[in-house]
């Protein structure tokens, strides 16, 4: 099948001009920057990725009982060890805790991974590791904004809209940034978190809730409308069209009111692709199992993981799928008990993740999809109370597979207690850059005027981890 | 010349002339690894005598560097050392000549590659001095002053020692006071750092207490800080006298006559009205700036719009809404030749004028009902009043001169303390202060009200004033030397210093909030709420509880069992009873700490001392800013008072200019300066500058009044004309740069939610008062929660920052981050599914069916004309009127034709529904969005 590019190719009656302008891109078609076919749909240079799917652990995924692998941890169990701070970010510094967890080494790789995700760790011959990821603050609010803009403040766009601010989208029938969030409710920040800031509201994440009783808000008019019938809304649409094309007759000359028209013809297309997205029963049992939508632990995260690759392939450029709400139960913030409280939620993502993954490789998506699994900060060595971490913006750990991404390779090190990041440190801003140079932009390029300054995702940081590319 | 320089300075160290004559060029081979280090003597001090000494010696040396001393080397400039001895790479020095950025490139005498080699050899080597004295110069210590010693203090020891709070009776803010002491004694002795209890109880990290850090926001002092102290007493703890820097009738070393000469740093010019062709078409001297334009493209202005569009697009402009049927018949009846002036009065006379053009005002102050910044978003309970106190200022046509000052220095305008009663002008200053209080605030919280955080507040509250009233970025000279304009990193400080009477980051007032619980409570008066409402409003407030609390009492007395519902009554009663009112206000507390330049924008690196003052570039740069208590005996600085002064004489360069413009752009799309918020040499020239600056002029001479300048401004024939596009204009004028017709206008997100309430005939007009509630759907939708009569202009809803009404959102209502100069107006699918789908337009749209069944009855011709003339402000055209008939009749259809259940298909049901459809759609389409 033939993936048409959206932005490319904008057919489909229609205009060029109209559809910029539905894009907020005034600007879009006079720039000699934008996506070119040449370029694999990249900007500045060839993309190996077309899309993204993101998958956010909120509330802070504790690395050294994962991934990051701390014999020393069991050895100075128990131990008070001075390092430094006499208090976390919510609590006194308690003694060494090992992981709880048992370690063994997967893959081709022999990358350790602990008894809390059995089958990601058998997926580890096709991610790439940042092991010693570092945050600027260690409080959930800004840094979830850190990690998803770029910056510890509210209000500047995500990296989803400035993904599709660049690049546009691959459909007309749906958006070009998609959120799924935790079933349970948004993360910390709320849709902060997926704003467009001050780009225009069209690149803004729309919030999709495939279990909620209105999964799209004003997808469907109210049951409440009584007057409302397919057929009376029908009519109504038509009447809506004359009305408008009248209008514009009257206004030769005016792209908004031809781009008006499109909005509208893109909300009703949207209405009838969009539920075709979220209805699951043309997917197999074998999928469905896959995604571990038999299981009632699995099923929630389950269904978005499948979502997401559903709107993938309808040519979404971008998801992000979260796991986790915000508040102090049901994420990744584990504060009372590693030993009970990580593996309840790892389980909840585990299958899935590992679900996604073989579904998207088999299916060839994974040729030019990138997948990204990270949260906002680590946890801290020692015990908090007496069995739970706290927050550690010191060193963190975040993955990548697909396009473009070398598997079983790791970039970066932490120190022995997993406290602080020691070698081939990197921020958001290098998982930022390395992420837009794998869908072909030049991080340092793609700029936006701003109250006098030109922004960029990536402020006046960021370097391409070519280390993890393939 | 340069040398001659050159040996006034060497002097002072005791060189002679004769060294700086034998300035010549080292002869070793840089590419010799083997070559000898170069020497400061023979081969940097020529090099920096050649390129850099020229612009950084003297009493104002760029950037505060001063390149001619071993000393003044070491010391650095403003931002911080040029040499870190051994590491090139980190000595600006090095990075500076390396890159091409020094000498300037604009002098084009870059330095040659081997010279940069040079630097970086010497650099890496130690940067030694190769001087007579040079390295004892060089290692001499800077001699400290108090100046040294007060910003540590300040930072780590005046939260409880200090003006506010003395801990142990000790006072550490002034050097006399540190002598005085406290109950253990004087804090320090001069010349014995060891007997200092200030020096021993730091070193030995009792102070300040680890314990009480976060409490107080305050930071653990580092060994550094100490170390400065001790060597400062060791000195003896010497006082210098340093004035601090401020404009004087010198003029200003920092400033050149070419730096004023840009337009808009110069007073508005007194401009002759062009004379023009097309003479019939000038209604007022903006019809002749204009034309004159037009004419050099062959084109002249555009015939006059109708009548209706004309009225439509007044009302609109003036108050956000359409005229009412009522006016539009009345329109058409009066054929006096000035029925549209008269309705300019009129419209200019509504109370609804306040609301569209004060919400205007409130998004360039950056109005919000909630703190902002933080995960919690806490509520600002009492900024409604300052949102009232616009939207009346804008109905009173208060002088714009007066608005300004009221909002910047209204607590300096008149004494609240004592006056006997608080007239509503004295209120009116004190709520208008609240403009200063509007930017993102996290400062509650102990662990984000830090000093740098506090600065960052006030920050933003500068950017408000310098993007809103100024229409320059001051914020970039917050860290260094603006890039573009003359506006040195001193002159944002000399601004910092005009607010340090109240934005004072060490004597600060955190915002009325108490984590996790909200608003203090109504019987507490919070650090930033002032208890002076009018004198009628306290009164009508006390007689309002003393009733029910005589009731209460009452009730309370009543032996029991006497009235069986005595609880609920008594609960009843309570709830009635109103907390204190109160004002969210900013007020000046008299005794400001000194002002430092912080060196690049970082509280931890203060540099020079300065005093209040403006932009120098606004003035000639000799005249003094003069700075005295408001009235005798009052315990505030006046200089807010001073700068908000300066800033409405009447030849200020900006002041006008900035206002007209914006005025101009919200009627008629855009500005005379593209950039609204900012005049600089970075944003964009105007089109039309004779234009601007004879409005700027006619403006101030017509007493500051906006009323006045929309009057000017709407009965002109530029404002009057078409707006249709015809090949010829669109061909010489593409842009409309020309304004050869007028724009069509998108509605945007307050006026097309009001019109749908007006249209549907819901729109609670109620004015003012605390802030309609938001209702947080499951699915995420936040929608107003109204009122009993409906529902009150989206202005009266409630605007935090986190849940702003999807509507709101959806159509490009701004984050507040600190304010927003100008909307954006984009065009998205979920305005259309919100349109289509919602479900409170769906609703609307059944009311304004009903009410239009109601006044036109059953007939679908009547009823149609009648939807035209409420939505669109006209009646069909015949064409208009088929189509709308033809819809009806069909939609009709579809609801009688009778379906399987037996029922008799209700002929009327059916024709609300259709006609509910029918409204539905319009309020959907074009004609109802844009107005021409």
């Amino acid at each position: 099948m033939q993936r048409r590019d959206f932005l490319l190719n904008a057919g489909g009656g229609l205009g060029g001009v109209a559809l910029a302008w539905m894009l907020g891109e005034q600007n879009v078609l006079a720039d000699p920057a934008r996506p070119r076919l040449d370029l694999n749909g990249g900007r500045h240079h060839p993309a190996k990725a077309r899309r993204v799917i993101q998958l956010f652990m909120n509330g802070g995924v504790s690395q050294m009982d994962t991934f990051d692998y701390k014999p020393e941890l069991a050895r100075r169990d128990g131990q008070k060890v001075d390092f430094g701070i006499t208090a976390a970010v919510t609590s006194p510094a308690g003694a060494v805790m090992a992981s709880p967890f048992e370690w063994k080494q997967h893959g081709q790789c022999g990358r350790w991974v602990s008894s809390v995700f059995p089958h990601t760790a058998r997926c580890v011959d096709d991610l790439a590791f940042l092991m010693a990821m570092r945050s600027k603050t260690n409080v959930h609010g800004p840094a979830s904004a850190m990690q998803n803009t770029g910056f510890l403040l509210p209000g500047f766009p995500s990296m989803g809209s400035w993904v599709t601010y660049g690049l546009g989208n691959l459909t007309e029938n749906l958006p070009a940034f998609v959120v799924l969030p935790d079933a349970r409710g948004l993360p910390y920040n709320n849709t902060a978190n997926f704003s467009s800031g001050f780009l225009p509201m069209a690149h803004q994440g729309v919030v999709i809730k495939p279990s909620a009783p209105i999964p799209i808000p004003n997808l469907q008019p109210p049951k409440t409308a009584k007057q409302v019938t397919p057929a009376s809304e029908e009519e109504g649409r038509a009447l809506l069209r004359q009305l408008n094309e009248d209008h514009r007759e009257q206004h030769p000359g005016d792209s908004r009111l031809d781009a008006r028209i499109a909005s509208y013809e893109l909300a009703a297309r949207m209405q009838l692709s969009a539920p075709q997205i979220l209805d699951l029963s043309g997917e197999t049992e074998a999928t469905r199992k896959l995604y571990g939508l038999d299981e009632k632990e699995t099923a929630d995260f389950g269904r978005n993981c499948l979502i997401a690759r559903r709107l993938a392939e309808g040519g979404v450029r971008f998801v992000q799928v979260w796991s986790g709400m915000g508040g102090p139960k049901n994420n990744w913030d584990n504060h009372e008990n590693i030993k009970t409280e990580l593996p309840f939620i790892a389980r909840t993502v585990d299958r899935p993740v590992a679900g996604l993954l073989h579904d998207l490789k088999q299916r060839g998506l994974l040729d030019d999809t990138l997948v990204v699994w990270t949260t906002e900060f680590g946890r801290m060595p020692f015990t908090q109370g007496a069995t739970g971490r706290d927050h550690n913006g010191g060193t963190f750990v975040t993955w990548l597979a697909g396009a473009g991404v070398k598997g079983g390779v790791s970039y970066g090190k932490s120190d022995e207690f997993s406290y602080q990041t020691v070698e081939d440190e990197t921020y958001c801003y290098d998982l930022h850059a390395t992420i837009l140079h794998l869908l072909g932009v030049d991080h340092e390029r793609l700029t936006v005027r701003h109250n006098g300054i030109d922004r960029r995702l990536t402020d006046v940081h960021g370097h391409v981890i070519r280390e993890v590319l393939s | 010349m340069v040398r001659r320089h050159f040996a006034i300075l060497v002097l002072g160290l005791a060189l002679t002339t004769a060294w700086a004559e034998r300035n010549a060029v080292s002869s070793a081979d840089p590419k010799d690894p083997k070559s000898k280090a170069p020497s400061f003597k023979d081969d940097i001090r020529p090099l920096l005598q050649a390129k850099c000494v020229r612009c950084h010696t003297g009493k104002v040396p760029k950037g505060e560097l001063d390149l001619s001393t071993p000393q003044a080397i070491v010391k650095g400039g403003l931002a911080g050392p040029a040499i870190d001895p051994g590491k090139p790479d980190d000595s600006p020095l090095y990075e500076k000549v390396r890159k091409g950025l020094m000498p300037p490139p604009a002098k084009n005498e870059p330095l040659a590659a081997t010279e940069v080699e040079t630097v970086r050899r010497w650099i890496a080597a130690g940067a030694t001095f190769d001087v007579p004295d040079g390295e004892k110069a060089a290692a001499l210590p800077v001699a400290l002053t108090q100046h040294d010693v007060l910003p540590i203090v300040l930072r780590r020891c005046t939260a409880c020692h200090g003006l506010r709070r003395q801990e142990g009776g000790l006072d550490l803010h002034t050097r006399a006071a540190m002598l005085r002491g406290g109950k253990s004694g004087p804090a320090l002795v001069p010349g014995k750092p060891d007997d200092s209890p200030l020096i021993k109880r730091t070193r030995l990290g009792q102070m300040p207490p680890p314990e009480k850090l976060v409490e107080g926001s305050v930071k653990p002092i580092e060994k550094a800080e100490i170390d400065v102290l001790a060597r400062w007493i060791t000195a003896g703890a010497p006082e210098a006298v340093v004035e601090p820097d401020v404009a004087t009738t010198a003029p200003d070393p920092l400033m050149t006559d070419t730096d004023r000469d840009f337009w808009s740093f110069r007073p508005p010019r007194a401009v002759k009205v062009p004379a023009v062709r097309h003479t019939t078409q000038v209604r007022n001297p903006i019809d002749a700036f204009v034309l004159q334009k037009l004419e050099e493209k062959g084109l002249a202005l555009a015939p006059e719009a109708d009548r209706l569009t004309l009225l439509r697009r007044a009302s609109f402009d003036l108050t956000g809404l359409p005229p009412e049927p009522a006016e539009v018949q009345a329109f058409l009846a009066d054929t006096a030749p000035d029925a549209y002036e008269k309705r300019i009065d009129r419209l200019l006379a509504s109370p609804r004028y306040g609301e569209r053009w004060g919400r205007y005002w409130l998004d360039v102050a950056g109005y919000a009902d909630s703190e902002g910044k933080r995960e919690q978003d806490l509520p600002r309970a009492h900024a409604w009043r300052y949102r009232d106190y616009v939207i009346q200022s804008f109905n009173a046509d208060k002088p714009y001169n007066r608005f300004l000052m009221e909002q910047i220095a209204g607590d300096e305008l008149a004494d609240y303390e004592c006056a006997p009663t608080i007239a509503p002008a004295i209120y009116d200053n004190l709520v208008a202060t609240g403009f200063l209080r509007m930017a993102p605030d996290a400062t509650w919280a102990n662990i984000t009200g830090y000093a740098p955080d506090r600065v960052e507040v006030i920050a933003d509250e500068l950017d408000v004033l310098g993007s809103a009233v100024l229409g320059l970025t001051m914020k970039c000279a917050r860290c260094h030397d603006h890039k573009y304009d003359p506006i040195p990193q001193r002159d944002y400080y000399r601004l910092v210093a005009v607010f340090k009477g109240a934005f004072d980051e060490y004597d600060w007032l955190k915002p009325d909030i108490r984590p996790g619980i909200g608003p203090v409570s109504s019987d507490v008066v919070g650090p930033r709420l002032l208890p002076n409402v009018t004198t009628v409003e306290r009164k009508a407030w006390e007689t309002h509880n003393a009733k029910l609390q005589e009731e209460i009492d009452k009730l309370k007395a009543a032996p029991d069992g006497k009235a069986p519902d005595a609880d609920a009554r008594l609960k009843e009663l309570q709830a009635q009873q109103k907390p204190e009112p109160k004002i969210h206000a900013l007020w000046d507390r008299g005794e400001p700490s000194p002002t430092y330049i912080y060196r690049r924008g970082d509280p931890l690196t203060p540099g020079r001392l300065v005093g209040p003052g403006v932009p120098s570039v606004l003035t000639d740069g000799k005249t003094p800013l003069v700075v005295k208590p408001p009235w005798p005996g009052a315990k505030k600085t006046g200089r807010r008072l001073a700068f908000a002064r300066w800033l409405v004489e009447p030849d200020q360069p900006l002041t006008g200019r900035v206002l007209v413009n914006r005025l101009w752009k919200q009627h008629f799309g855009k500005g005379i300066v593209k950039s609204l918020d900012n005049f600089g040499k970075n944003g964009t020239p105007p089109t039309h500058p004779e234009l601007l600056d004879w409005l700027a002029r006619e403006f101030v001479r017509q007493g500051w009044s906006q009323k006045a300048l929309h009057r000017l401004v709407m009965t002109s024939s530029t404002y009057r004309q078409s707006s249709a596009v015809t090949p010829e204009r669109e061909k010489l004028d593409p842009e409309n740069a020309l304004y050869s017709r007028m724009p069509l206008v998108r509605l945007d997100a307050e006026a097309l939610y009001d019109t749908l309430l007006l249209t549907s005939g819901r729109l609670d007009e109620t004015r003012f008062g605390p802030a309609d509630d938001i209702k947080v759907r499951a699915d995420g939708l936040i929608t107003p929660a109204g009122t009993e009569r409906g529902w009150r202009r989206l202005l009266y809803v409630k605007h935090t920052r986190k849940q702003l009404p999807t509507h709101l959102e959806n159509f490009d209502y701004p984050q507040m981050n600190p304010n927003c100069v100008e909307r954006h107006d984009s065009i998205v699918a979920p305005q259309a599914l919100q349109l289509m789908n919602s479900g409170i337009v769906h609703e609307l749209a059944g009311h304004f069916a009903q009410r239009v069944t109601h006044k036109a009855g059953p007939d679908p011709a009547k009823q149609i004309e009648l939807v035209y003339l409420i939505a669109l402000s006209r009646l069909p055209s015949d064409d208009e009127k088929q189509v709308g008939l033809d819809a009806l009749s069909k939609l009709t259809d579809k609801w009688t034709t009778p379906s399987t259940d037996a029922d008799k298909p209700d002929k009327e049901a059916a024709g609300l529904k259709a006609l509910t459809t029918y409204c539905h759609a319009i309020v959907n389409s074009a004609g109802f969005l844009y107005v021409d």
